[in-house]
């Protein structure tokens, strides 16, 4: 028994630091050695049980963040099977883990079997429910309710020999119901509901072998990935959600077909020994396909009567390839030096011919073409310098070239026009820090970076930024404490728009478990961002150009676990954590804010989100017997919006199970 | 160098040669704890199969040559002992068995090498908490000791599901290193596993956003999701940067600049756009295609 403290330990510090749902139970029972039988060592345990859950309040908001449901499930299970000899006849190793089998929304196997030498299989798969309630974000118009199956098969011949062979499946399955939304006929036409059965499937084929010859190691490998969805669209007898609105919707229908295939080149040869260089050389390419067709057809009255069908078919294209190499130099036993080359190609091009018949507007044919190429060189060089054993400096330089081209060409009845662009931006950033650790266990590190970019993508992306940051960590035993600041500033100004962001971050965390009966964890983390850019847009037929975001953003963060065994007859937890965003402090939506005076109404809405979200749970477990532990746990989370009170949710969550091993 | 390297910080009184090697059998007197569950080790595969040299078998292919740590009764200075080894040292010595993965070949150059952050930060070789990987802590826990930024993140109401179990920081990110990221400006994020090699990771689980598409925004393809979404974990709907979709949307659309594809702005709403309509405030209702389409320029359908 007292081996297995080490071990209860550990479990119960990493159920303290995740702060995960109450169940499953992370406490163990039983000797962790297991049983052996024919040659082999058996570790099992099940832990089964009755989830509940009552909310109040918005139950799509609840389901869309937690999703715990009522019922019956297989909390988790835990099978090890390990041969004692390293010599079993199929296998050595074989280990099963499943969580929340039953109902769960997240549902988890994983799966190992390896044969020393010979094979090392693994197999996850996964399930998730997933629950969009369509929220305010489109006006309550899109939701989905589906669920993705993900598996991922991985298995290595010979492992240990200088010839290696790899094969690989994975497969994503995603299904369900979907609501989104359709302007109909025009561009100012009226938006109606679209209903929609979501039907995705992607395969993936892996196959690749690795030779090892001198030092180096040459990793070849293959995949072929396969996408197909037929997602179908359907709407009858619809009404714009403006009620107002005359229009109507007699009948939709949409099928869109679009398959195609992303097969894929992966060519590595590196090299890792114990001398004065390492080296890693590799190019990938990857060919992407799609091919469409978008059938369409819609009767309706909007400001006319009318009938429309939409033909579109055609292919999308998008080649990339990438080539990366990494040379690491150790000149000398306190110095590593660096460097990395990346380049990357993306050619993104397709055709779509339309062919669309409009009883108001008669027909229209029309064709658009467009490319859009992206072309990076980045390098980057980092040098590490340990003068002493306690004292680091570090240091960096990062080059960036990508260039960006696009031609957008449209074809409508006999005119043309073809619209060629090119830009490029460079990136100079470095980076600097110094680490140091005064005494044994505490270590100090500073550091910094400072870009400039002279021409980037977006009003938004990095041009003039800097960041600084500073860690302080002190390990002794099983007490471990840190702090951590960073700050990253970001300007970015051009004629007619501007752009600042700045974002600042602390946090703080402790963790100490001074007896196998007992552990404690808390943790805090405030996170501030103000972003303010200019904004254009039209209001009542009015071009606004002056006007701007300014977005503010508090977010204070904490958590808090303590686990305590009581004389070894009861394991209790408790945990609470709260997340809360203070935005700009402001009591109410409408009272003026003092950072951005003026702004137009419908703006003061969106500037600011303030919200808490908390969650205390607790958790007991009474061990019954040196196999069997009874588990009782509760969970409350209330999700409460400032401003408003139409997502706010309160729910109980709980569960009471029961835990075997042997 | 790194030879020399290697025989510097052993500092050992002995040499590594087989006449030093005592093997397994010895370490289990004075080590029954260790040795007790060690075949459930995957480092007890270099015991079982009779072909190793001494110097890649058992406790002294990681602790090296065990003859004078026995004869001295024990004692961190008469073996490789790893707290007692400098980090690099102990890369060195773990890399000369796992320098065959290819997930590792980029771990020299990884944030968490040059931060000292090696093996042994994350690996419990001998008291490990997970049934796999031998990690000193479930992943997720492991990850947030160091970063409990991302551990606030990943507690906000919208997130990806990491704490429940359903999702593992390596879906996502490689912690030995990986090359630069084929977005943004191929510098940052320094960390991340890439999707087919070359690709955002978010697209292995959201295969239809991968396209390609007809007509791709170029916010995805050119600086990547996180353009406008934020992947651990938001206070905003959707993983987004912003509570309410048009100020996401309009802080690029702003005409200004020479930013967007056409080195002239990226284009502002049309005039038929009337941000007092509510109608007009949720973008997402008309463009419903954002990530990219094949039947509408402006991601209409």
């Amino acid at each position: 028994m007292a081996r297995s403290i080490p071990f209860l330990t550990l479990a119960a510090a990493a159920a303290l630091f995740a702060q995960p749902p109450v169940a499953p139970t992370p406490e163990r029972v039983g000797a962790p050695r297991g049983q052996n039988v024919a040659g082999y060592n058996i570790v099992n345990s099940f832990e089964t049980g009755y989830r509940f859950r009552d909310v109040s309040g918005n139950l799509g908001r609840y389901r869309s963040d937690v999703n715990f449901g009522n019922g019956v499930r297989l909390l988790s299970s835990r099978l090890s099977i390990h041969s004692r000899e390293g010599q079993g006849a199929w296998f050595d190793e074989l280990l099963l883990n499943t969580q929340g089998l039953g109902n769960d929304p997240y549902q988890i196997a994983t799966f190992r079997a390896v044969k020393n030498r010979l094979y090392q299989y693994n197999l996850t798969w996964r399930l998730n429910d997933y629950f969009n309630p369509g929220l305010t974000i489109a006006n309550g118009l899109h939701a989905l309710n589906t669920t993705r199956r993900l598996q991922d098969h991985d298995l290595t011949l010979l492992p240990a020999s200088n010839i290696r062979f790899f094969l690989g499946y994975s497969r994503n399955h995603q299904y369900g119901p979907a609501l989104s939304t359709i302007q109909l006929f025009d561009s100012r036409g009226a938006v109606f509901p679209l209903f929609s059965d979501v039907r995705r499937l992607q395969n993936e084929y892996r196959l690749g072998v690795e030779l090892k010859a001198s030092a180096y190691r040459l990793n070849v490998s293959r995949v072929w990935e396969n996408f197909r969805e037929d997602t179908q669209f359907g709407a009858a007898d619809q009404r714009p959600a403006d009620p107002a609105s005359p229009a109507r919707l007699d009948a939709f229908r949409r099928d869109e077909p679009y398959h195609g295939n992303t097969p894929s080149w992966r060519v590595a040869l590196f090299r890792e020994t114990e001398s004065w260089l390492a080296l890693n050389a590799r190019f990938t390419w990857s060919s992407g396909e799609r091919n469409f067709i978008f059938d369409e057809s819609a009767t309706g009255v909007d400001r006319f009567a009318r009938n429309r069908q939409i033909l579109i078919g055609g292919q999308a294209r998008r080649p990339v390839a990438t080539a990366n190499l990494t040379a690491s130099l150790f000149p000398a036993t306190s110095l590593t030096v660096t460097n990395h080359t990346g380049y990357h190609h993306t050619r993104i091009e397709g055709d779509s011919f339309l062919r669309q018949f409009d009883n108001a507007s008669l027909s229209d044919d029309f064709l658009a073409f467009q490319f859009l190429g992206v072309r990076a060189l980045t390098n980057s060089t980092d040098l590490t310098w340990r003068p002493r054993r306690r004292l680091t400096f570090f240091t960096g330089y990062r080059f960036t070239d990508r260039r960006i081209r696009s031609v957008e060409q449209i074809t409508s009845g006999p005119f043309q026009d073809r619209l060629p662009a090119q830009q490029s931006n460079r990136l100079h950033a470095g980076v600097a820090g110094i680490r140091v650790s005064p005494v044994a266990g505490l270590t100090v590190v500073v550091d910094s970076e400072l870009g400039r970019a002279d021409r980037p993508f977006f009003p938004i992306s990095e041009r003039n930024y800097h960041t600084l940051g500073g860690r302080i960590q002190y390990k002794r035993g099983t007490l471990f404490l840190s702090g951590l600041a960073r700050s990253l500033y970001n300007t970015n100004p051009a004629s007619f728009s501007y752009h600042s962001a700045r974002q600042r971050n602390y946090s703080g965390d402790v963790s100490w478990t001074p007896a196998g009966w007992f552990s404690f964890d808390a943790s805090y983390s405030k996170l501030h961002i103000d972003a303010l850019t200019t904004l254009a847009y039209f209001f009542e037929s009015r071009l606004v150009e002056s006007d701007r975001s300014a977005y503010i953003s508090n977010i204070h963060t904490g958590s808090l676990g303590v686990r305590v065994q009581l004389r070894r007859r009861a394991d209790l937890f408790l945990g609470y954590t709260r997340v809360q965003d203070r935005g700009d402090g402001r009591p109410s939506l409408f009272t003026p804010r003092s950072t951005a005076p003026g702004v137009a109404p419908f703006l003061i809405g969106a500037q600011v989100f303030p919200l808490s979200f908390e969650s205390p749970l607790a958790r007991v477990s009474v061990p019954l017997h040196a196999r069997l532990r009874l588990n009782f746990g509760y969970q409350f989370y209330r999700y409460r919006e400032e401003f408003t009170v139409a997502q706010n949710y309160r729910a109980h969550t709980g569960y009471a199970s029961v835990l075997w091993s042997f | 160098m790194r030879a020399g390297l290697a025989v510097a910080f052993l500092a050992l009184p002995v040499l590594a040669s087989s006449t030093n090697f005592v093997g397994s059998a010895v370490c289990r007197t004075c080590h029954p704890d260790i040795n007790q569950n060690f075949f459930k080790n995957p480092h007890y595969r270099s015991s079982t199969s009779g072909s190793e040299k001494p110097e890649n078998q058992g406790c002294e292919s990681c602790h090296g040559p065990g003859k004078a740590h026995v004869e001295a009764r024990g004692g961190k200075a008469t073996i490789v002992a790893f707290s007692a080894l400098r980090p690099t040292q102990v890369l060195d010595q773990c890399l000369r068995c796992h320098e065959s993965t290819l997930s590792r070949a980029n771990i020299r150059r990884s944030e968490h090498t040059q931060s000292d952050i090696v093996c042994t930060s994350c690996h419990s070789i001998h008291r490990s908490a997970t049934p796999k990987n031998l990690l000193a802590r479930g992943q997720s826990s492991l990850c947030y000791q160091c970063h409990p930024a991302v551990r606030a993140q990943f507690n906000m109401p919208v997130k990806h599901r990491v704490n429940e179990g359903f999702m593992e920081c390596t879906d996502c990110h490689n912690p030995h290193g990986a090359n630069a990221p084929t977005w943004r400006m191929g510098v940052r994020p320094r960390m991340v596993h890439q999707a087919l090699g070359n690709e955002e990771p978010c697209l292995k689980c959201h295969q239809d956003k991968r396209g390609p598409f007809a007509f791709e925004h170029p916010a995805v393809r050119v600086e990547g999701c996180e353009s406008c979404h934020a992947p651990h974990g938001s206070t905003n709907l959707r993983l987004l940067r912003r509570p309410v979709v048009f100020t996401l949307c309009l802080e690029c659309h702003n005409g200004g600049g020479a930013f967007g594809r056409q080195g002239d702005g990226i284009r502002i709403q049309s005039a038929s756009h009337n941000m007092a309509d509510p109608k007009y405030q949720n973008c997402t209702l008309c463009h419903v295609r954002i990530h990219g389409s094949n039947a509408s320029p402006l991601f209409l359908r």
